[in-house]
């Protein structure tokens, strides 16, 4: 752990360096770039939720005009494209072990780039046309003639998951992917045996999307000269889409230059390939121009990775007086149709048992296909909704059981020195003081005066209720990364693999490195997205940026400082141990020779150096961690219900959220708001609704997909805890997934404790306006017959 | 085709785009001011907002024959010629009214117009009601609303009642 007296800007509310590019208009988003002679992409998706392709005839769309090409599965085939290498299955050593049925390798779902055999979701791209404008190969796509044998479709986890449902592939003899035990069942049927009580519930966390504000897009050119590819496409992480858009291609990554400079949003949804990447690349060269595809909203809603969607039931035993005793879980994870990532349900059954000393617990994890948009992980993948699972659970035993719901967590809760603590599934809480969250969420959340707001609210005839969540979540993520850290002429250069999409990389990795090397903050310049430039590098997703950057960084400080001790010592001819470095400046002991970075780096630049010190002053380091932090939280929130209408109001909304050391508190606590905004969202209003009559996806707009608004949320309460994590020299958890990690149960509970007049209805998310005036026309309904 | 002749940040621009051209595509694709953002179909995010004879319109919903002989300032233009920001965006860089950014050029271009144009003092219920028609996924708005709110503050006169400067709560 490094020492607290080196930090001049670590912690400090530094406004970004990112801003000014993007407040003047001069960003550099995927679609702003252009490039002389470029051409456009457009994808003829599928009407259908599951279809047999039984031919597909360009000939009309070839005859339309600018039309230049259309490819479909059968062209990509005969030029030896390979499906998305999507590599789903999490395997840091951390990660739970999840496998097939049967103890089976998972079976994934090849996703080639289009398919030839069938169409397996509404909006799956079947072929694409190419033409000299926008609208021309639009246009073109309409004349595409496909004919299509329809087939039975399932959408839903639970009709999936059936023996009889339609199959989605042919190699797996059901649609379940994904079929794994963790814990210790016969000690848990035990405990449950024993128990004085036991609770349990069945909810489905339903299915949203990150909606990125910035639609998908990407521009390739092929150089026939050089044999390379260069690709414009925003995502979270520019190394993997080389390595990945190399290994469809079939080609050596080094021909594959991919640029990410200006990301509009990601939320985990941008994580992974997308086929059209592949496809304008392998255009590009076929037809000797640049080719760019841009997604319209509507495309957007159909084809951006979806997230969550779990079906959670829950059982938990109590003793007599209260004490949690064992948990059982089965979890039900809907991939779509084809598998991306099984994060969501891997990064959940960690955390089955929360921020409670349950010692007993078991998980059935399950994970089946479905004719629907591929899921992925989306913005604290896995742990909203296990939370979730959990926090309503405990609401539910003390209301069932006559438990004060605080008291019943006080007492259940992990205590600061049981830390590191050990979960029932084997995870390792790195550090956390739960108890005080709890107590300091409730004083800053003013908890004491909800009574009387209640009783105002109630003299308007509204119904205030007031939420309350516990949360614990996991950062792992990607475990490798690499930092080159180079002085320049008057500046130090990080060049990292990480891929902000917002979160301030630019801004807090430099305040890291100018506290680390004793240089004023305005002289760091943080380097991202250029895979010519950035060789090796995680991406960012799963809260790992910071403590990775901050990691090697800190590691590559070492290096960078022992080289240029040994370079001034070589130089002034003295022994290593007389060079001294202190605050930006080397020095040699005994004499008034003192070099800052920037004029000893030009000596290093000189000829005649031993090998060691060649190279110039820079270094590059890699470092690999794979283990965990918990970040942890809790949050408060108060949500007036009108009866007459079901409508919703959130009044107050209060967090408290460890993130370890937080580097930038402005940066934090902005990363707060936006992650309670989305889970505020998922809890009220969002989802990618299906037809079940059609199986067609009901969202295609910002009409149909309900986001959060200026005028649907409050302002927020946001304090940091910074118990500082062991694992890591700064003491880095996480800042960007806590917020959404509490905001599902703490806005269900709300709302619950609102309808405590009306029977505590369980209302699944989002919990509408519809839903809730139904709840209560059933609840009068019910009282007024009985 | 069209004609069309428009003053864009303080310069003429003449050029013949065809009739259904709309103005954010002229803006973005014909004259490469790539500040303005495009985030749906439908004119609900607001990504493109810019002015329009003073008023803030979506871009994606205005014909550029629309804007002939009309001035449009952009993002682009918001800033005096020797770079000096518009409060609004300073105001936005200091308070962190941005993540990623994409939203941020029609956000700023809205709030503006609020802050130009609204008879009344604002209040946080009247920003919000009134930037209802611009989303962001990433700032879950509270410091953007901080952030109209102190440079309508500041505009008032009423220093007091800014909030402090890279506050935290």
């Amino acid at each position: 752990m490094l020492a607290e007296q080196i930090f001049k800007s670590v912690g400090k509310p530094v406004p970004r360096n990112e801003d000014q590019r993007l407040i003047t208009g001069k960003g550099r988003f995927s679609d702003d770039f252009s490039l002389p002679g470029q051409i456009w992409a457009a994808m003829v998706r599928s009407p259908h939720p599951h279809a047999r392709i039984v031919s597909i005839d360009k000939t009309e769309a070839l005859k339309m005009p600018g039309v230049l090409a259309v490819y479909t599965g059968a062209d990509c085939r005969n030029d030896g494209l390979k499906a998305i290498p999507h590599n789903p299955v999490p395997s840091t050593k951390y990660d739970v072990k999840l496998r097939g049925p049967g103890d089976t390798e998972v079976f994934a779902g090849p996703n080639v780039l289009l398919p030839e055999d069938k169409a397996r979701h509404v909006g799956e791209a079947v072929a694409m046309v190419v033409a000299e404008t926008l609208e021309q190969a639009q246009s073109g796509a309409e004349q595409v003639a496909i004919d299509y044998e329809v087939l039975p479709w399932v959408a839903n986890s639970e009709e999936a998951a059936k023996p009889d449902a339609p199959r989605l592939w042919d190699e797996i003899p059901s649609n379940l992917l994904v079929d794994s035990f963790f814990g210790d069942e016969a000690a848990t049927a035990k405990a449950f045996a024993a128990a004085a009580h036991v609770v349990t519930m069945k909810s489905h966390v339903g299915r949203v999307t990150g909606v990125p504000l910035e639609p998908r897009a990407a521009l390739a050119h092929f150089d026939p000269a050089t044999q390379r590819y260069t690709i414009y496409a925003g995502s979270g992480g520019a190394v993997r889409q080389k390595q990945e858009l190399a290994a469809v291609l079939g080609i050596d990554p080094k021909n594959v230059r991919v640029l990410s400079f200006d990301v509009g949003g990601n939320f985990g949804t941008r994580n992974r390939s997308f086929v059209e990447f592949g496809l304008v690349m392998w255009a590009s060269k076929k037809l000797g121009r640049p080719v760019k595809f841009r997604a319209e909203r509507s495309e957007a809603f159909l084809t951006d990775y979806q997230g969550r969607d779990l079906v959670t039931e829950v059982s938990l035993a109590l003793d007599k007086d209260g004490r949690f005793l064992a948990m059982r879980a089965s979890n039900l994870s809907n991939v779509g149709a084809r598998c991306v990532s099984l994060s969501p349900l891997s990064k959940g059954s960690g955390l089955i048992t929360g921020s409670y000393n349950i010692p007993i617990a078991t998980l059935h994890a399950r994970a089946v296909f479905s004719n629907t948009m591929p899921t992925q992980a989306y913005r604290s993948s896995g742990r909203p909704e296990v939370t979730y699972a959990i926090e309503r659970l405990v609401d539910k035993a003390a209301r069932e059981l006559g438990f004060d719901r605080f008291e019943l967590r006080r007492r259940n809760l992990v205590h600061a020195e049981q830390m590191p603590y050990t979960n029932a599934v084997g995870s390792i809480y790195d550090s956390g003081e739960y108890e005080k969250n709890m107590a300091r969420a409730l004083e800053i959340g003013d908890a004491a005066g909800f009574a009387a707001r209640r009783a105002e609210a109630k003299s308007r005839g509204k119904l205030l209720g007031l939420g309350f969540a516990n949360y614990v979540e996991s950062s792992i993520g990607s475990p490798k990364e690499r930092a080159d850290l180079i002085v320049r002429k008057d500046l130090i250069e990080i060049v990292i693999g990480t891929q902000p999409a917002g979160q301030g990389h630019e801004t807090s990795f430099a305040q890291v490195t100018a506290d680390l090397l004793g240089v004023p903050f305005e002289q760091v310049k943080i380097t991202l997205g250029d895979t010519d430039i950035v060789t090796a590098g995680g991406g960012t997703h799963s809260g790992r940026s910071m403590r990775h950057a901050s990691t090697v960084i800190a590691l590559g400080s070492v290096d960078l400082i022992a080289k240029g001790k040994a370079l001034l010592a070589h130089l002034e001819n003295v022994p290593l141990d007389k060079v001294e470095f202190e605050d930006g400046v080397f020095r040699v002991a005994g004499s008034n020779r003192a070099l800052s970075w920037f004029e000893l780096s030009p000596l290093a630049d000189q000829g005649g150096l031993p090998v060691e010190l060649q190279g110039g002053l820079r270094v590059r380091r890699d470092n690999e961690m794979h283990t965990p932090v918990y970040p942890n939280g809790a949050c408060l929130c108060e949500i007036e219900v009108d009866p007459e209408t079901g409508a919703t109001d959130i009044k107050r909304y209060t967090s408290i959220d460890d993130v370890g050391r937080c580097i930038n508190p402005l940066i934090v606590h902005g990363q707060t708001h936006g992650a309670i905004a989305q889970g505020v969202g998922q809890a009220l209003w969002e989802e990618c609704a299906i037809d079940p009559a059609s199986g067609q996806p009901l969202m295609g707009s910002f009409m149909d997909y309900g986001m959060p608004r200026f005028d649907n949320l409050p302002s927020f309460k946001s304090e940091i805890a910074e118990v500082l994590s062991p694992t890591n020299p700064f003491g880095v958890k996480a800042g960007g997934e806590g917020g959404t990690t509490g905001a599902l149960a703490v806005i269900t509970s709300a709302i619950d404790d609102a309808l405590s007049d009306y029977g505590h209805p369980h209302i699944d998310m989002p919990i509408t306006p519809i839903k809730i005036w139904n709840a209560i026309q059933d609840y009068k309904n019910h009282h007024k017959a009985t | 085709m069209q004609h069309v002749t428009i003053t864009i940040n303080g310069t003429k621009v003449s050029c013949d785009v065809p009739d259904e051209t709309l103005l954010v595509t002229l803006l973005r694709e014909h004259l490469n001011l790539t500040g303005t953002h495009v985030g749906c179909d439908t004119t609900q995010c607001g990504c493109c907002v810019v002015h329009l004879n003073g008023k803030s319109v979506k871009s994606c919903t205005v014909l550029a024959a629309q804007a002939q002989d009309g001035e449009v300032t952009t993002v682009e233009g918001l800033a005096q010629k020797d770079g000096t920001l518009h409060p609004m965006q300073e105001a936005f860089h200091q308070l962190h009214a941005l993540q990623c950014g994409y939203c941020t050029p029609g956000m700023i271009m809205a709030a503006v117009n609020l802050v130009d144009t609204y008879p009344e003092p604002l209040t946080e219920e009247i920003v919000r009601e009134q930037m209802e028609g611009n989303l962001c996924r990433c700032t879950g708005y509270h410091n953007i609303v901080k952030a109209i709110l102190a440079v309508a503050a500041a505009k008032q006169g009423d220093a007091d009642k800014r909030p402090a400067l890279a506050g935290v709560e």
